[in-house]
C-alpha cells in the first residue's frame, strides 16, 4: 500500500508499506552495505526512523542468531527495494516476514539517495512515515506537535529490570541500557560470568555484587535516562574498571566532566577510519553515533589520553586512563570474525587483572 | 610516512599487447601509477611493446621504451638507465613474471635495483602453487585438498579421503583433455584408470570439486604501516567453474551475512600479511559452499588486475593511483581521496549502488571453437554497469556489450520466441535445459527462455548453481515484461498506451525504449515521445565513494529513475566524446588511446569534455580523465539522454572506433551536432553504393565490384567480375563475415552469413586482388589543409585484414611513384569528403596500379602507433581541428617520414581456443599488437616478432611446407636459412622443389602416412621454426593440424610467404647483432624526413 515520509522541514517521500501504521523518530542513515537485522535490533536504534542507503535490503534473510535484542526497535525502516525472496544458507526466514511478524513498519521504493543527501545537508531531522495520511504539512505539523511534547525515555523498556546472570568465570557487571547480543557473547567467550544491571543501579547496587570491573553499554544516544546514569556512576570512577561503549562512553565522559556535542550527520556505517596520535597505524570500525564527546573538558582529567580519533572529522573515538582504569570507546566493539574477540575488549580484560 | 627518499629513478613494465586476460586494464594501472609516480618526484622509466596505450605517450614517462618484454631486453634497459627500483605490480602477469625473472636471474641484484609494490617474496609466495598451499595452511585458511595418485589404489584413497564429487586431471594433458568429474565410487575408479593411461607420466591429480560453489572475491590494499582496507567486495554470478574473467560479476557481494562478510575480511587481512604485501594490493578469490558456507581460497593476484580495475571503477576509488602511492612508503591516511577531497584514503568505500560487470566474447570469429565457458578465459573484453538495483545493472549490462541485444531478451532479436515457449516441446526444453547447466555466453538469454517455459528458481539453479536471488531477479523481469505485453499495440504505427506507473516500473528495471517498442508493438521514437510526455525520464546519480555521506568533488555519473538528479550540468561549453565501449577484436584499446586524447586536447582549449563509455579496464573511464564521466552504455537512447541534459555544443563520434560512427546518421537526425567530418560524408565512404560513385567520379580506381542484396545478385556479380571475389558486409567492425570466394557454391554461403550481420545494409562483392600489397594510410584534415600522418606498408600480402596484418612505417618496398599514387589519391579523397578530424584509407598495389579498398572517415588502429613514430599527437590535433582550429596554427602541415623503422605486429588469440586454424584472413582475428622500433627493417621486424612472444631461433630445424604457388619464392627463404645454419625439414612437395635447387632437405611424411611426422617431431623440441602457406580456400587436415600444434608448443611459424622473407631477413641481423634499446624520446631528437 501506498507509504509516505515527511521530514520536519516539510520534504517528503512517496512509498510503499507492507503495513499500515503510522511511526515517527529521528530520521538517521546508515551506510553499511550489509547488518540490516543487527541494525534494527539493536536497541540504540530505539525510536529512530533508520534508512538505509545500500539500495537491496533483505537478501540474506534473517535467522535468530543475529539478532542483537529479541525486539526490532527502530521506529521505522526505509529501504530503496526489498528483496522478494532471499538465499543463504542459515537465513530462517524473510526481512518482510520477520518484520511482520514483530509488527514493525517498513517502507520501501523511495528515492533513499536524495533522503540521505538531503539528510547529510540539512542535519538531523525528525520524521514521520505515514500509511493513513498523506498530506505533508499535516504530517510535518504532526511532527512539531510530537517533538513539543516531553521527551520520553526508552530505558526502561530496553533495560533489563533486575539483575540477570549469564555464564560462568570471573565476575564483571554489565550496565544494561541497550547491550547487543553481540558484546554479550564476546565477554562470555572471555570467560566472564555477566552481571546485566538495570541501567538504574548506582554505584553502591553495583558495586555490591563485587565485580572485577564494569562495562557500561551501547543504548540510545540523548536518552533523557541518561543523566542520571552519569551521575550513579561517577562515584565509580578510580574505584572500579570501567568500559564505555558508545553511549555508555559519552555517560562516562559525562561523569568526567565533558560536554557532548551534536554531528551534522552521525557516524552510522561500517567504514570508519581511526587514528591514533603518533602512528601511523589506524583501524576501519563500524559505528553507530550521532554525539561526540568534547576534547577540551576531557584535557582536564588528569592522566586520561585520547587513544583515538576519526580521521575524517578528527572526533573523539576513544580514551584511556591507565591510572583511572577507564576506557571509553565511540566505535562498537564488535568481533573480527569467526566469534575473535575484539582487541579493545581484551585490553580491557588485562586492566581488570587476575 | 613520508614517501622513500633513497629512491630517485623507477623502472615501470607494462603488459604488452592486448591478449585475452590480460587488457586496457593494465594501460589504465600504468597510467595511474605513472602520474602518481610523478606527483611525487620520481623520474619515471617506462617499458612496454604496446604502442597502442596511453602509457606509452611520450610525456606519460620521462622515458619511454617501446621494446619487447624480454629479460634480454629488460636488462639492456636496467643497464642504461640504472633505476633504483622496479614497480612490477603493474603490469599484470607479464610484468610480475618479467621482475620475477630479472630476480632470479640475478639482474636486480647485480644493478642494485629493488623490486617495490610487492617483495619478489611475495610474488613467489602467491605465485607458487606449493608455497601458497603451505602459507594458507600455517595461517589456517582451507584450500582444494588434493594429491597425486600414480596408481588407481592409491587415486582411490585420495579420493574417498576428500569425499566427492571429485575433479580428476590427468597430468601434462594440455587443454584439461581427460579431465572428468567423479561422482561416485565406480565414476572414481573407472575415470582413475583412464586417466591415468592418458596421462604420458602417469599422474594424475585428484582435487576436491568446489565447482558450483559461490565465488566470491575481494580487493586488499595494504601499506607498510600495515593498515588493511577492503576496497570491494565481489560475487561471481556463474558460480566456481568459470573464469572470473568470464563471468558476470557484481558489486558488492549480494548474498553474504555480516557474519560471513566478517569472516572474509578476516581471512583477507590473514592472507594479505601473510603474502606479504606491505605497499600495494591484492586480488583475493574464495569459494565457498552455498549449503554449509565453508569457505576455500582459490588464488591471490598480489598485483593489480582486471579484478582491481574493475573494483577501482566500481566504487571511484583509485586503486592503481593509491597502490603506487603506497609503493613509495606512504601509508593509506596520508593519500587523499581525490574524489570526495574530504577523505583519505585509509577508508572503506561503500555504495549505494549495484555493479555489473559482463564479459563480451567472440566466438563468431572462431565457429570451430567449442562455445563454452571453463577455466581457461576466453573473453576479450568487458563492459560495467551500475544501477540502483540489480534489474537495471542487468539490463544495462547487456545493453553494453554490444552484441545488438538491448536488455535480458524481449528486444526482438530472441531465438526463442514466446510462441515456442508456451508450449515448449521435449528438445527444446532439453536445449534450453543444456544451456543454462553448461555454463556458455548466451547462458543469460537462456535462463530467460528457461524460466519463460516454466522452470522454477529452483530448477534453474539446480541446473546452474547461479545464486536464487540472482535468478528470481531474472524472473522478476520476465514478469514485468509480460504485464507491458498486456498493452501490446495492434498496429505497429499506433501510439502506444501503457499506464504511467507501469512504465516508470518498466524504466526503473532497465528496460530499454527498444524493449518497450518491441514489446508494445510501437515505434522506437514513439516510447521516447511517451516517456517525455509522462516525465519519465532517467536521472543521473554518482558514484562518490562515500554513498553519499560527503559531498564529492570528482564524482562520476550513472543513470538511473529516481526523483532528483544530481549531475547539475555545467554552463561551460562541452563537448561529448563518444567512447568504444568494450574491448572486443576489431575494437580495443587504440581507440580508447584516441578518446582519452580528445579529452585531454578539449582541457587545453578550455572546454569541458564529457565522457560518455561503459569500459571498465580503460583511461577514458578514468575519474580524471575528462571533466565529466558518464559510465553508461553507449546506445541512441542512453546518449541522447545525456545530450538534452549535459547540451554540448557537440559531439565527437571519431575517435571511438564503429560502435559511435554507427550512430552517427541516428545522432543528426535528432539534431545533434557531429564535430569534424559531416555525418553526410561518413554516410558516404560507408555506404557502398555512395562510395563507389565518388571513387568513379574522382577517377581513382576500385577492384570491381558490385553491390548486392541476394545470393541471385551476388552470384551475376561475381560472374561479371570474375573469382576470386571477396564479400563483405557494410558497417561492420573488424572484417565481421568479410571471406575472400573462390567458387558460386561458398559464395552461396557466405552471402548468407554476411546478410545477417549487415542487416538493412547491403553487401558488396570485390574483385579480389591476389598477391597485392595493402597499404594502409592515416590523415588528418581541417577542410582546407590535409596532411599524411603516415603511410604504412603491409607486409602480408592482400587478403588478410588491415588489423591482422605486419605493417612498416615508412614503407619499404614501394617505389616513390607508387608513394607518389597513393598520396595524390589521399589528397582528393580527404578533399571530396572534406575531412575534418581524422580518416583511414586503405590500397592495394597491384601492377603499378593502386586500387582503393576502404575509406574510413575515423581514428584508425594505426593512429596511435603512427603519433608515437612521427612524434605528432594526431588524434589529439584532430580535435582541435574540429573545433575549428587549422592545422597551419597548430604547426603541422607536411607529411613526417621517419629516419627509422617501426613495424607493427598483431597477437593472435588462438591458444584460448585448441583446435582452431591459426590462418590469417579478411575477418580479423587478432587482439592486439605490438611494435618493433629501430633503424633499420630487419631489426625492427625482428623485434616485433620478438614483442609478439615468437620465440625466434638462432639454431636447429626449420619445417617449410607450402603452397604451390609460393615454391618458387620459398627458395630464397630457404637458402637463406640453410646458410644461417639451419636445417630444412619439408614435405615432399616441397622438398622436392628445394632439392632441384641444391637445398637439401630432410623429407617428413604426411601425418596420416608415416612416423615420426612434423607432429612428433614438434611434440619433441625438434622444430624450432614453422614455415606454411595454405594449400588453398579449404586447408587440408594436414595443415590444419600442423598450425594448431604450433600454438600449444609455442613454435615461432608464419603462414604466409611475405613474412617468411622479412622474418629470415630478421633472423640473419639478429644473429648479426645483439638488440639494442631506445627510447621514444630519443628517436624523436632524429628529425624526419618532411613531404609536402
Amino acid at each position: 500500500m501506498r507509504a509516505i515520509l515527511v521530514l520536519e522541514d516539510g520534504k517528503s517521500f512517496n512509498a510503499n508499506s507492507d503495513l499500515s501504521a503510522e511511526c515517527f523518530g529521528e530520521v538517521i542513515l546508515n551506510t553499511a552495505v550489509v547488518g540490516y537485522q543487527e541494525m534494527i535490533t539493536d536497541p540504540t536504534n530505539a525510536g529512530k526512523i533508520l534508512v538505509l542507503t545500500y539500495p537491496l535490503i533483505g537478501n540474506y534473510g534473517v535467522a535468530p542468531k543475529f539478532n542483537e535484542s529479541n525486539k526490532i526497535w527502530v521506529s521505522g525502516l526505509v529501504v530503496k527495494e526489498k528483496s522478494r525472496i532471499y538465499s543463504n544458507f542459515q537465513a530462517k526466514s524473510s526481512l518482510s516476514d520477520f518484520l511482520k511478524e514483530k509488527n514493525a513498519l517498513a517502507i520501501y521504493n523511495l528515492d533513499t539517495r536524495t533522503l540521505a543527501v538531503h539528510l547529510r545537508e540539512k542535519g538531523p531531522l525528525f520524521g514521520i512515515i505515514s500509511t493513513k495520511e498523506f498530506d505533508s504539512r499535516k504530517l510535518a505539523d504532526k511532527i512539531s506537535q510530537i517533538k513539543r511534547q516531553p521527551a520520553q525515555t526508552f530505558l526502561p523498556e530496553i533495560s533489563v529490570s533486575k539483575l540477570k546472570i549469564i555464564g560462568k568465570g570471573k565476575k564483571l557487571a554489565v550496565l544494561d541500557l541497550g547491550v547487543t547480543s553481540g558484546l554479550l557473547r564476546q565477554l562470555e567467550a572471555l570467560g566472564f560470568s555477566l552481571n546485566i544491571l538495570p541501567y538504574n543501579s548506582n554505584a553502591k547496587q553495583i558495586l555490591s555484587i563485587k565485580p572485577k570491573g564494569l562495562i557500561i553499554s551501547s543504548g540510545p544516544e540523548n536518552d533523557i535516562g541518561l543523566a542520571r546514569v552519569a551521575q550513579n556512576i561517577k562515584p565509580l570512577i578510580g574505584k572500579l574498571p570501567m568500559l564505555g561503549v558508545v553511549t555508555g562512553c559519552q555517560v562516562l565522559a559525562v561523569a568526567l566532566g565533558a560536554g557532548l556535542s551534536r554531528l551534522k550527520l552521525g557516524h552510522r556505517g561500517a567504514n570508519y577510519p581511526l587514528t591514533r596520535p603518533g602512528s601511523f597505524k589506524g583501524e576501519i570500525t563500524i559505528q553507530n553515533h550521532g554525539y561526540v564527546i568534547d576534547h577540551d573538558a576531557l584535557r582536564k582529567v588528569k592522566r586520561l589520553k585520547v587513544t583515538a580519533c576519526n580521521l575524517n572529522d578528527h572526533t573523539l573515538e576513544e580514551i584511556e586512563s591507565k591510572k583511572l582504569k577507564l576506557i571509553g570507546v565511540q566505535y562498537n566493539p564488535v568481533s573480527a570474525g569467526f566469534d575473535q574477540v575484539n582487541p579493545i575488549l581484551i585490553k580491557f580484560n588485562k586492566l581488570l587483572g587476575r | 610516512m613520508p614517501r622513500r627518499k633513497d629512491i630517485k629513478k623507477v623502472l615501470m613494465i607494462g603488459s604488452g599487447p592486448i591478449v585475452i586476460g590480460q587488457a586496457c586494464e593494465f594501460d589504465y594501472s600504468g597510467s595511474q601509477a605513472c602520474k602518481a609516480l610523478r606527483e611525487e618526484g620520481y623520474r619515471t622509466i617506462l617499458v612496454n611493446s604496446n604502442p597502442a596505450t596511453i602509457m606509452t605517450d611520450p610525456g606519460m614517462a620521462d622515458v619511454t621504451y617501446i621494446e619487447p618484454l624480454t629479460v634480454e631486453v629488460l636488462t639492456k634497459i636496467i643497464a642504461k638507465e640504472r633505476p633504483d627500483a622496479i614497480l612490477p605490480t603493474l603490469g599484470g602477469q607479464t610484468g610480475l613474471n618479467l621482475a620475477f625473472f630479472l630476480m632470479k636471474q640475478g639482474v636486480l641484484k647485480k644493478y642494485g635495483v629493488e623490486s617495490i609494490g610487492s617483495s619478489v617474496e611475495a610474488i613467489s609466495c602467491a605465485e607458487d602453487r606449493e608455497l601458497f598451499k603451505k602459507a594458507m595452511q600455517e595461517i589456517g585458511v582451507d584450500t582444494p585438498k588434493s594429491g597425486i595418485a600414480t596408481t588407481v589404489k592409491e587415486g582411490m584413497k585420495i579420493g574417498l579421503d576428500i569425499g566427492f564429487p571429485l575433479i580428476l586431471r590427468p597430468a601434462y594433458c594440455l587443454g584439461g583433455s581427460g579431465g572428468a568429474i567423479a561422482y561416485n565410487k565406480e565414476e572414481l575408479e573407472t575415470f582413475l584408470s583412464k586417466g591415468l593411461e592418458i596421462s604420458p607420466v602417469h599422474q594424475i591429480l585428484v582435487e576436491q570439486s568446489v565447482l558450483g560453489w559461490k565465488e566470491i572475491e575481494f580487493e586488499v590494499m595494504r601499506d607498510c604501516a600495515d593498515n588493511v582496507i577492503m576496497i570491494t567486495s565481489m560475487e561471481n554470478v556463474d558460480p566456481m567453474g568459470v573464469h572470473t574473467g568470464d563471468s558476470i560479476v557484481v558489486a558488492p557481494a549480494q548474498t553474504l551475512t555480516p557474519e560471513e562478510y566478517t569472516n572474509f575480511v578476516n581471512l583477507c587481512k590473514r592472507i594479505i600479511r601473510k603474502i606479504g604485501i606491505s605497499g600495494g594490493g591484492a586480488n583475493i578469490q574464495f569459494g565457498q559452499n552455498p549449503d554449509n558456507g565453508k569457505i576455500v581460497i582459490i588464488e591471490v593476484n598480489p598485483r593489480l588486475s582486471r579484478s582491481s580495475a574493475l573494483a577501482s571503477k566500481a566504487t571511484g576509488v583509485p586503486i592503481a593511483r593509491i597502490a603506487t602511492k603506497l609503493a613509495i612508503g606512504l601509508t593509506l591516511p596520508e593519500v587523499m581521496n581525490q574524489v570526495t577531497s574530504k577523505t583519505t584514503s585509509f577508508f572503506e568505500p561503500t555504495v549505494d549502488y549495484c555493479v555489473f560487470k559482463i564479459c563480451r566474447f567472440t566466438f563468431e570469429k572462431f565457429p570451430y571453437a567449442e562455445r563454452v565457458l571453463n577455466t581457461s578465459m576466453k573473453a576479450v573484453g568487458e563492459a560495467m554497469s551500475i544501477g540502483r538495483n540489480f534489474k537495471e545493472a542487468l539490463q544495462k549490462g547487456i545493453r553494453s556489450i554490444e552484441i545488438k541485444r538491448f536488455g535480458f531478451g524481449a528486444d526482438g532479436r530472441d531465438k526463442i520466441t514466446d510462441e515456442m515457449l508456451e508450449n515448449p516441446d521435449s528438445i527444446l526444453l532439453k536445449q534450453i535445459k543444456d544451456k543454462v547447466s553448461t555454463p556458455n555466453d548466451e547462458r543469460l538469454f537462456y535462463i530467460r527462455y528457461a524460466l519463460k517455459a516454466g522452470l522454477s528458481i529452483d530448477e534453474i539453479y539446480a541446473l546452474s548453481r547461479i545464486d536464487r536471488w540472482f535468478i528470481d531477479n531474472m524472473k522478476q523481469l520476465v514478469e514485468l515484461e509480460d504485464k507491458i505485453k498486456r498493452y501490446k499495440n495492434k498496429k505497429t504505427e499506433d501510439e502506444p498506451s501503457i499506464p504511467h506507473e507501469l512504465l516508470a516500473q518498466a524504466k526503473a528495471d532497465g528496460f530499454s525504449d527498444i524493449q518497450l517498442a518491441f514489446l508494445l508493438n510501437a515505434k522506437e521514437e514513439k516510447v521516447r515521445q511517451l516517456r517525455k510526455k509522462n516525465n519519465t525520464k532517467s536521472v543521473y546519480k554518482l558514484v562518490d565513494t562515500c554513498a553519499g555521506e560527503f559531498n564529492a568533488k570528482q564524482p562520476y555519473f550513472y543513470s538511473t529513475q529516481e526523483t532528483k538528479d544530481e549531475a547539475r550540468p555545467s554552463k561551460n561549453k562541452k563537448v561529448i566524446i563518444l567512447g568504444g565501449g568494450p574491448n572486443r577484436i576489431g575494437q580495443g584499446i587504440e581507440f580508447d588511446y584516441c578518446c582519452c586524447h580528445a579529452a585531454y586536447a578539449l582541457k587545453e582549449e578550455g572546454i569541458d569534455s564529457i565522457m560518455i563509455n561503459c569500459n571498465p579496464e580503460t583511461v577514458s573511464t578514468d575519474y580524471d580523465t575528462s571533466d565529466r564521466l558518464y559510465f553508461e552504455p553507449l546506445t541512441f537512447e542512453d546518449i541522447m539522454n545525456i545530450i538534452e541534459l549535459e547540451k554540448p555544443i557537440g559531439v565527437i563520434v571519431q575517435f571511438g572506433g564503429q560502435t559511435p560512427i554507427n550512430l552517427a546518421v541516428a545522432l543528426r537526425e535528432a539534431g545533434v551536432n557531429i564535430l569534424g567530418t559531416s555525418s553526410e560524408s561518413i554516410d558516404i565512404a560507408e555506404d557502398r553504393k555512395r562510395f563507389k560513385h565518388m571513387i568513379d567520379k574522382l577517377g581513382l580506381l576500385q577492384p570491381n565490384s558490385g553491390t548486392v542484396f541476394t545470393f541471385e545478385e551476388a552470384q551475376k556479380v561475381a560472374n561479371n567480375i570474375g573469382y576470386p571475389v571477396l564479400v563483405r558486409p557494410s558497417y561492420v567492425l573488424g572484417g565481421r563475415a568479410m571471406e575472400i570466394v573462390y567458387d558460386a557454391e561458398l559464395l552461396e554461403r557466405f552471402i548468407k552469413e554476411a546478410a545477417e550481420v549487415s542487416g538493412e545494409h547491403p553487401i558488396l562483392i570485390d574483385k579480389f586482388l591476389e598477391d597485392a600489397i595493402e597499404v594502409d594510410v592515416d590523415l588528418i584534415g581541417d577542410g582546407e589543409t590535409f596532411v599524411i600522418g603516415g603511410i604504412l606498408e603491409h607486409i602480408e600480402q592482400a587478403g588478410v585484414h588491415s588489423g591482422d596484418a605486419a605493417m612498416s612505417l615508412p614503407t619499404y618496398t614501394l617505389s616513390p611513384d607508387i608513394l607518389k599514387k597513393i598520396r595524390e589519391a589521399t589528397y582528393r579523397l580527404a578533399k571530396e569528403l572534406n575531412v575534418v578530424g581524422l580518416m583511414n584509407v586503405q590500397y592495394a598495389v597491384k601492377d603499378a596500379k593502386v586500387y582503393i579498398l576502404e575509406v574510413n572517415p575515423r581514428a584508425s588502429r594505426t593512429v596511435p602507433l603512427v603519433s608515437k613514430v612521427i612524434g605528432i599527437p594526431l588524434a589529439k590535433l584532430a580535435t582541435k581541428v574540429m573545433l575549428g582550429k587549422k592545422l597551419k596554427d597548430l604547426g603541422f602541415t607536411e607529411e613526417i617520414i621517419p629516419q627509422y623503422v617501426a613495424v607493427k605486429e598483431s597477437v593472435f588469440p588462438f591458444n584460448r581456443f585448441p583446435g582452431v586454424d591459426v590462418m590469417l584472413g579478411p575477418e580479423m582475428k587478432s587482439t592486439g599488437e605490438v611494435m618493433g622500433i629501430d633503424m633499420d627493417f630487419s631489426s625492427a621486424y625482428i623485434k616485433s616478432q620478438i614483442a609478439a612472444g615468437q620465440k625466434i631461433p638462432k639454431k636447429g630445424n626449420v619445417f617449410i611446407s607450402v603452397h604451390d604457388r609460393d615454391k618458387r619464392d620459398v627458395i630464397s627463404i630457404a637458402k637463406k636459412l640453410k646458410d644461417l645454419g639451419f636445417n630444412i625439414f619439408a614435405s615432399s612437395g616441397t622438398a622436392s622443389v628445394l632439392e632441384k635447387n641444391n637445398i637439401p632437405a630432410k623429407v617428413l611424411p604426411k601425418i596420416t602416412e608415416g612416423r615420426p611426422n612434423v607432429l612428433d617431431l614438434m611434440k619433441d623440441g625438434k622444430i624450432q621454426m614453422v614455415i606454411n602457406t595454405p594449400s588453398g580456400r579449404i586447408p587440408r587436415q594436414d595443415e590444419v593440424k600442423i598450425r594448431s600444434q604450433v600454438i600449444l608448443y609455442n613454435i615461432p611459424y608464419t603462414t604466409t610467404i611475405f613474412g617468411a622473407q622479412a622474418t629470415v631477413s630478421g633472423i640473419e641481423m639478429f644473429m648479426k647483432k645483439d638488440l639494442s634499446v631506445k627510447s621514444l624520446q630519443e628517436y624523436h631528437k632524429i628529425k624526419g624526413k618532411k613531404v609536402k
